[in-house]
């Protein structure tokens, strides 16, 4: 079993029976696939990125889970046939990357690992568009 | 003819890539303010030349940055209005 993160979108306007029931679907999916959810994150309506069938809003999940190929398979086919889904990506969380993460847990790896990535999301801020400006300089200079 | 001598040698800072330098960021497709900083305006990737950043961190955050445009938390262009 591999560990993979799947983002989805679903349509804005969705009611909350609806992600309500399209959670269950899910958890049922993976569970019949012997899969083991890590994680399911909300993150609410966003602007997106550009529009997507003429949608400029849409509501992001992150379904953190750990699945052999079959399973991502079939939980990509049934994204793909839910029209509320307005788009989807799965990434396989590649485990060769160092962690950083504090390995006070005695747990089994999953655990550890879910320390890993819930830090990642949060950006920190300050030197970073400094260093940028900084960069952007120095590069018209160069020239 | 001689070529324009430039008056001042603009003096070149050593560039540092800032995933390099601060080994506890990690480059994360998901973590759009950070890869922010790496698109222009328009939202296009900005080169090594630019960024500063050594040719690995410049690798993974080209991915990142694709990756996130596929799940639209980036846009692949902004129109200028």
């Amino acid at each position: 079993m591999k560990r993979y993160e799947t983002i989805f979108i679903t349509h804005p306007e969705l009611s909350e029976e609806d992600h309500a029931e399209l959670e269950k679907k899910l958890r049922s999916t993976v569970a019949t696939g012997k899969g083991d959810i890590i994680k399911l994150e909300d993150w609410g309506a966003k602007k997106l990125g550009y529009e997507i069938h003429k949608n400029s809003r849409g509501r992001y999940f992150l379904l953190d889970y750990l699945a052999a190929a079959d399973l991502v398979r079939e939980l990509e086919r049934n994204l793909r046939l839910n029209d509320r889904i307005l788009k989807f990506q799965t990434v396989k969380i590649d485990e060769r990357t160092p962690s950083d993460a504090p390995k006070n847990s005695k747990e089994a790896p999953p655990a550890e690992k879910i320390a890993k990535i819930s830090e990642s999301p949060i950006p920190p801020e300050g030197s970073r568009t400094e260093d940028r400006e900084k960069a952007k300089t120095e590069g018209g200079e160069g020239k | 003819m001689t070529p324009p001598v430039r008056k001042k040698r603009s003096f070149q800072r050593r560039k540092v890539c800032v995933f390099c330098a601060d080994s506890g960021m990690k480059i994360d497709y998901k973590d759009v303010k950070t890869l922010s900083h790496f698109v222009t305006e328009r939202g296009k990737i900005l080169p090594r030349r630019i960024s500063g950043n050594c040719a690995k961190h410049q690798r993974k955050i080209t991915i990142a940055i694709k990756r996130a445009r596929n799940i639209a938390l980036l846009p692949f262009t902004i129109l200028s209005s």
